[in-house]
């Protein structure tokens, strides 16, 4: 619990949106949350498929939550099951993959399944912010 | 005693008397009842020993008891045929000259085609790591990159300090990938054998056998045994456990636990098992596990050459394969390996 929630404390005077990283590994949901607040964002992170979903279904998450940046290959709940569950359950969040293993088959079955990326690890900061830069358009447009 | 069906003396313990023997020794209702040659230190001889086969001084002392009732030279030298016919006893048959030189080509292109096999199934094995590999390389150099783009602005010194830590950790975790993955890829060398701690070789196996199968959701429990050693070739060993590991893993389809374990008896008995919560193998299907190229798992993901290889390494060390499997419950591999140095008893006054 205390994975994500230390995101709901963190009121940066300009926020840009907010954004959840869904990684087994904590190195990359720092990184990713360095790189992201540098643009202004706020992340929450969840470890898993499962605490991911139960960040989404958590207090003003459900209202507030604008991109999802997903693993792949994670415990528990792992990305495929987790991507499905929130593309039904919260088809407005936009969704990014970042994964270690590059799947040119997987790939596009995630993107023409409404993905709006897939990016492979390593991925630069500016391509990243790009991509969630995009994926917040995309939010604002799915809400108009 | 169990009588055996053939009763074979090796005369010429070199290269074709040291084949002859690893091969031969594998084969049920073949007993090797001796080995004999001129040169004490013959290669063939220490195996001998290893294997508990009589080494024997004098050719006669050999083929003239034991009941030996067949005799193989090969010593390639012209005067022991004649030499062995005129000992023998009546009724023994004697394997010499061209045949021994045919049964020794033979051998030797059985024993290519069985290193060609066990290659061919670490290859194979390896192509399934590519998405394991791949996850734990491209992870910590997301990992570098990041921080090597925040200290391109990072003012903090401490910070920088800490990432540049961070920085060379995540190196030196990626070139550990590199060396156990070329530690296990490269062809095994032939009569590497040396003492091989089973506790690490099953930890070094299981790190390998991460990049094949997913062990997130997989409980590992670890009962090793204190100084649990023996004597054989560590690649062929790491080989031996990545797949029952792996195929371990692959049998538990959810959540489940793999056991390792090591055990050291007051024999001096050494053994090692891998055992699954997994689905188990059906009682039919039992009799066919260790099999060439018998596989129930989908096309491209098994060779069917694993257990076969399995059997083929630890027949070749003398040691002895169980396996206890209920459908739905899990299944153990329990290898015991030959005792490596006689023990001593304390025989109760």
């Amino acid at each position: 619990m205390g994975e994500f929630k230390s995101g709901f404390f963190m009121s940066e005077s300009a926020c840009n949106g907010r954004v959840l990283v869904v990684d087994d590994e904590p190195d990359i949901r720092k990184v990713v949350r360095m790189t992201l607040q540098k643009a202004g964002y706020e992340v929450i992170e969840a470890e898993n498929g499962e605490k991911a979903i139960e960040a989404i279904n958590t207090g003003e998450n459900r209202l507030l939550l604008d991109v999802l940046i997903c693993d792949i290959r994670m415990p528990k709940i792992n990305g495929v099951e987790a991507i499905a569950y929130f593309q039904q359950e919260w088809p407005r969040v936009p969704i990014i993959v970042l994964t270690g293993f590059p799947d040119t088959d997987m790939a596009t079955s995630f993107l023409r399944s409404g993905v709006v990326d897939y990016l492979v690890k390593p991925v630069e900061g500016e391509k990243l912010r790009t991509a969630v830069a995009r994926a917040m358009e995309q939010r604002e447009l799915a809400q108009l | 005693m169990k009588l055996c069906a053939t009763r074979i003396a090796i005369i010429g313990a070199g290269k074709g008397g040291t084949a002859l023997l690893d091969l031969l020794h594998q084969i049920p209702d073949v007993e090797i009842v001796g080995i004999a040659d001129k040169d004490p230190t013959a290669p063939g001889l220490k195996r001998a020993r290893d294997l508990n086969v009589l080494v024997a001084e004098r050719v006669q002392d050999l083929i003239q008891n034991h009941g030996v009732n067949l005799i193989m030279d090969v010593t390639g030298a012209p005067s022991m045929e004649p030499l062995i016919h005129t000992l023998k006893r009546p009724g023994a048959e004697v394997l010499s000259g061209a045949a021994t030189r045919l049964l020794w080509k033979l051998v030797q292109h059985q024993s290519k085609l069985e290193a060609e096999l066990f290659q061919a199934d670490k290859l194979a094995g390896l192509g399934s790591f590519a998405a394991g590999i791949a996850h734990d390389i491209n992870n910590p150099l997301q990992l570098i990159l990041g921080l090597a783009e925040n200290l391109e602005e990072e003012q903090d010194l401490a910070v920088v300090h800490e990432q540049a830590r961070d920085i060379t950790q995540a190196v030196k975790r990626t070139s550990a990938i590199c060396r156990d993955l070329t530690r296990y890829a490269r062809r095994n060398g032939a009569g590497e054998e040396v003492m091989v701690n089973l506790n690490t070789k099953l930890d070094e196996a299981l790190r390998i056998a991460r990049y094949a199968v997913t062990l997130q959701d997989v409980t590992v429990v670890k009962r090793y045994a204190e100084d649990a050693s023996v004597m054989g070739n560590p690649d062929e060993l790491l080989h031996v456990f990545v797949n029952l590991i792996t195929n371990a893993v692959q049998a538990i389809k959810d959540h489940g636990t793999l056991t390792l374990q090591t055990t050291v008896g007051p024999d001096g008995l050494v053994s090692a098992s891998v055992s699954d919560t997994g689905c188990g193998i059906p009682k039919e299907a039992f009799s066919k596990i260790f099999e060439p190229l018998y596989t129930t798992k989908p096309p491209g993901k098994g060779t069917g050459l694993g257990l076969y290889n399995v059997m083929s390494v630890i027949s070749k060390m003398d040691g002895h394969i169980c396996v206890e499997s209920d459908v739905g419950v899990g299944t153990t591999f329990r290898i015991e390996f030959p005792q490596v140095q006689p023990t001593i008893s304390c025989a109760p006054l």
